[in-house]
């Protein structure tokens, strides 16, 4: 049965590489044939396994769910890494993997030396990937396949959806599935729009769409967005959709409908509000007392649009962001760990989770100087249960460890420990800030193979909100 | 179609994963958060926390727009409330489950409907009226009769030695031109057959037929009817409490009940039965008064194990005709192999009561019946519809459906493939769980 959706999802897998393919034969470029490549692989693997696997029981628990997600985010990511392989700068095997996870798991990172020698089918792809994965692969076959639409579809939807718990909007799976890609579709069609009316060309402004709704961050240019960090008005339309790709789409949907009341009741939506503010006023005072100030733009929107970048996992930077000092490094950190509101396409820890820490570390300290005292986490006017609270620190602490531990490995293979720390955290939490941040190097090219793969791996935990990942290495998985 | 369903006990969470699996839109409203977050994960449905009887969660749920609303919590006070809130707030048809037969009352019935209660489901009635047609048709496991018994469908078991034990079904279509096998259940399953699958002993076959040969099929089936007069009833339930009104003076009732301020109350609420006060699983006890005379042996208690097992040591001790009252689903079907003579199940009667509405939604002809794992409906063939179009056995229906017989005018037939099914038919549809919606499309 698994294997058999797995065919269904490479299928449409199949169908999104067919674009590149006629955007480099548009531009006349030789790349096509390695899209045309790729999407023959792809589109015959979905083929023979729909037609040859035959299911032998239709089940679907939450032992498969798990499964399968997760094996879908790989195997997507191994079709996905072909053209990256046989492209006119071919990459190789760690890099392209690596390549494509950070582009599925939107975060961003990239290995290639130089994205300006890249033809534009490779460029769509980045784009592209970024697009489906930050919306969730899993969500969109939901979307379009009505086979799911059952309890199975309920469990692989759970082990996708970013966040504690799932929010549904619509009692049924799949109309739940088409809403958040109705909303995830029509944000970025505007935000498409907008940039097109700026100074991007209608081929940048899809890219920079892609990257910035899916809070990924892959660009065109090598300079990243240097080439536009003149103009305000594309530093504003991108902070405006990537704080949007911050906020759950629920409820974006909610807000569309005509419900704003839903944003003031929401506490985790004013908590994001609230950190970017605060933020932005130390990020400011922080660039004033360097003396880095060259105009207005340096007061308000460069730390504005850097802050909005990190928190929502998106990793786009502006160009003196390195020179605004060490202060301004250690709260770059603070947001890659916060990361934005669940339900989002952003990474990291997500402020719903860093919010019942903190409100259940205030009940503990009070529980200090009163022991009865029976309190409880209350998020959004409901009381969470308890056991919400406790997996929701069981997660916190086993993110924290993860990202130690490859940290550890990582400094093993050879590289600076603040870099191999840094990079460690940029993946887990999704965010792709270059490890040229500490000056170790310009992007991730320079990691030694071994660091790739590790690193891959942390995307793909950060992504899935490790607890799919990880309980498939739990023995007891696959004891029946 | 939109469903609320207000209160999420046993027969709520039953008929929303029900109806979730027939493709409708579910929205669950309860105040156990934790009951519903295990719904919630693991069934394609929505869930509002909150409670049934208040304005804002059922606004939250959107009982407004809500094509159907049902209220089945536990108390019928607060399901009458809750329905005549959603009705307020605009819901196109609200259904509360009773448990007193005041509000089934027809000199009642507009009181009940200006307080915004479409309909009702008593699912202790509808089981008592089933028990009392059990210990009628006292050969049989499920009795479904439509129009006075025009066509009937009746669910027997076969034993080892009866004269169709081992017939393929196509010889015994070809012997038999006035039965029809509908289905057929044997071990936990219920199948559709076919022409090669043959009738072993323990299956239970679902055949239909018309009045005039409801005797012929005792025969084949190597049945035997016998009257029945002295009933005993373990357990003085609410259902015991509604059968043996019911039921009037055709049997001679005996209730054990081991709470004795239960059985004070009860000689007020039944006027003419016997009540024992003592434990209906003590064999001795049931010795003592006369188990031996009785001819059924009805166990209601709350318990679906003592139920089944009391009835088992009732069969031990004589008696020829059992029936169990099984709330868990999953032991029907045990219950069934075991040997009780009949099983009856509240939330089996309530989703029978509710696929009735969903099904013909402005006709109160339609009768429908929900089994463990299937369900038997009595559906209108409107014109145009597909149906129409071909004999049956060319309109290639889905396997797991079948058309069982017909009614046309005033006269019952049973349906073969050269059978041509015209508009205004009402046909009794056999289908496997989850396919009901497919037959919907069908007739419309």
């Amino acid at each position: 049965m698994i294997l058999r959706i797995i065919g269904w999802l490479l299928g449409i897998e199949a169908a999104f590489l067919v674009l590149p393919v006629i955007t480099c034969l548009i531009y006349g470029e030789s790349d096509w044939q390695a899209f045309a490549v790729a999407d023959a692989a792809t589109a015959f693997a979905a083929f023979a396994i729909t037609r040859w696997c035959r299911p032998k029981s239709h089940h679907m628990g939450k032992r498969e769910g798990f499964m399968l997600t997760a094996s879908v985010w790989v195997v997507f990511t191994i079709f996905g890494l072909i053209p990256f392989l046989l492209c006119k700068n071919p990459l190789s095997i760690s890099d392209a993997f690596f390549e494509a996870m950070s582009g599925f798991t939107t975060t961003g990172a990239s290995v290639l030396p130089s994205v300006e020698g890249m033809s534009h089918g490779v460029h769509l792809w980045r784009a592209m990937m970024q697009w489906i994965g930050g919306m969730g692969i899993i969500l969109f076959t939901l979307a379009v396949i009505p086979m799911l639409n059952h309890s199975g579809g309920m469990q692989m939807f759970n082990a996708e959806v970013t966040g504690i718990t799932h929010d549904k909007i619509q009692p049924r799976i799949s109309n739940t599935a088409k809403t958040l890609w109705s909303t995830y579709f029509g944000l970025t069609a505007i935000l498409i729009l907008l940039l097109w009316l700026g100074p991007m060309s209608f081929f940048e402004s899809v890219c920079h769409a892609f990257g910035a709704i899916s809070t990924g961050g892959y660009t065109t240019h090598d300079v990243g967005l240097g080439q536009w960090s003149g103009s305000v008005y594309v530093k504003v339309v991108l902070i405006v959709f990537m704080f949007l790709g911050g906020v759950n789409f629920a409820l974006i949907y909610k807000a569309v409908r005509g419900d704003f009341k839903a944003l003031r009741r929401n506490d985790v939506f004013m908590v994001y509000v609230m950190v970017i503010a605060v933020m932005l006023v130390v990020f400011v005072v922080s660039i004033w007392a360097r003396g880095q100030v060259r105009s207005w733009q340096d007061l308000s929107i460069n730390p504005l649009f850097q802050i909005v970048s990190t928190i929502t996992s998106t990793g786009f930077t502006v160009t003196n962001f390195e020179n605004w000092g060490p202060l301004v490094l250690a709260l770059t950190f603070v947001l890659m760990f916060f990361g934005a509101c669940a339900g989002s396409t952003s990474g990291g820890a997500k402020i719903d989770r860093i919010l019942y820490l903190f409100k259940n570390a205030r009940n503990e300290l009070y529980r200090c100087i009163y022991p009865n005292a029976i309190l409880s986490v209350k998020v959004n006017d409901k009381v969470v249960n308890p056991d919400l609270v406790s997996k929701v620190i069981a997660f916190l602490c086993i993110y924290l460890i993860l990202i130690v531990a490859s940290g550890t490995v990582i400094s093993a293979a050879g590289v600076p420990i603040v870099d191999a720390f840094f990079s460690s955290f940029s993946c887990m939490s999704n965010t792709g800030l270059g490890a040229g941040v500490t000056g170790y190097g310009g992007s991730y090219d320079l990691l030694p193979d071994f660091a790739k793969w590790v690193l891959s791996f942390m995307m793909l935990v950060g992504r899935l909100e490790i607890f799919t990942v990880l309980v498939l290495f739990l023995p007891s998985f696959w004891r029946r | 179609m939109n469903i609320v369903i207000a209160g999420c006990g046993e027969v709520g969470s039953h008929l929303a994963k029900l109806l979730a699996s027939e493709d409708q839109d579910i929205i669950l409203v309860d105040d156990d958060s934790e009951r519903l977050a295990r719904l919630d994960a693991n069934y394609n449905l929505m869930t509002v926390l909150g409670k049934p009887t208040s304005f804002a969660s059922l606004k939250e749920a959107g009982a407004g727009s809500s094509d159907l609303f049902i209220a089945v919590t536990p108390y019928e006070s607060n399901n009458i409330l809750a329905c005549s809130i959603a009705k307020k707030l605009g819901a196109q048809r609200t259904v509360a489950r009773i448990d007193t037969y005041e509000f089934l009352d027809p000199r009642n019935e507009r009181y009940v409907k200006s307080m915004g209660v479409d309909s009702v489901i008593y699912p202790e009635y509808v089981a008592a009226e089933e028990i009392i047609t059990a210990l009628n048709r006292n050969w049989i496991r499920n009795w479904f009769e439509l129009h006075n018994g025009r066509i009937i469908l009746a669910g027997v078991k076969i034993r080892a030695g009866a004269p169709i034990e081992g017939m393929k079904l196509r010889d015994f279509a070809s012997a038999n031109r006035n039965f029809h096998v509908a289905a057929i259940k044997r071990n936990h399953e219920t199948i559709i057959p076919r022409g090669d699958d043959a009738i072993t002993p323990g299956d239970i076959v679902y055949f239909t037929t018309t009045h005039d040969h409801i005797d012929d099929l005792i025969v084949i089936a190597g049945k035997s009817a016998f009257k029945i007069r002295k009933v005993f009833i373990m357990g003085g339930s609410k259902m015991a409490v509604r059968l043996v009104n019911l039921a009037g003076d055709r049997f001679k009732f005996t209730i054990i009940e081991e709470n004795i301020d239960v059985c004070r109350q009860l000689p007020a609420k039944c006027p003419d039965c016997e009540i024992i006060h003592g434990d209906g699983r003590d064999s001795e006890l049931l010795q003592d008064i006369g188990i031996g005379d009785a001819d059924a042996f009805v166990a209601l208690t709350g318990s679906s194990e003592a139920n089944i097992l009391t009835c088992l040591t009732a069969k031990e001790l004589g008696v020829r005709k059992t029936v169990a009252n099984v709330e868990s689903i999953q032991l029907i079907s045990q219950a069934e192999n075991l040997n009780i003579g009949t099983v009856v199940n509240k939330k089996l009667l309530a989703s029978s009561s509710i696929f009735q509405l969903l099904l013909d939604a402005d006709s109160s002809t339609s009768k429908c019946l929900a089994l463990a794992d299937a369900e038997v409906a009595e559906l209108v063939v409107k014109p145009g519809s597909k149906l129409t179009k071909a004999p049956v056995k060319d309109l290639k229906l889905p396997r797991d459906l079948t058309l069982a017989g017909l009614i046309r005018g005033d006269e019952g037939r049973l349906i073969t493939g050269m059978t041509q099914l015209l508009a205004g038919d009402h046909v009794l549809v056999f289908c496997l769980g989850g396919a009901i919606h497919k037959v919907e499309k069908l007739f419309n």
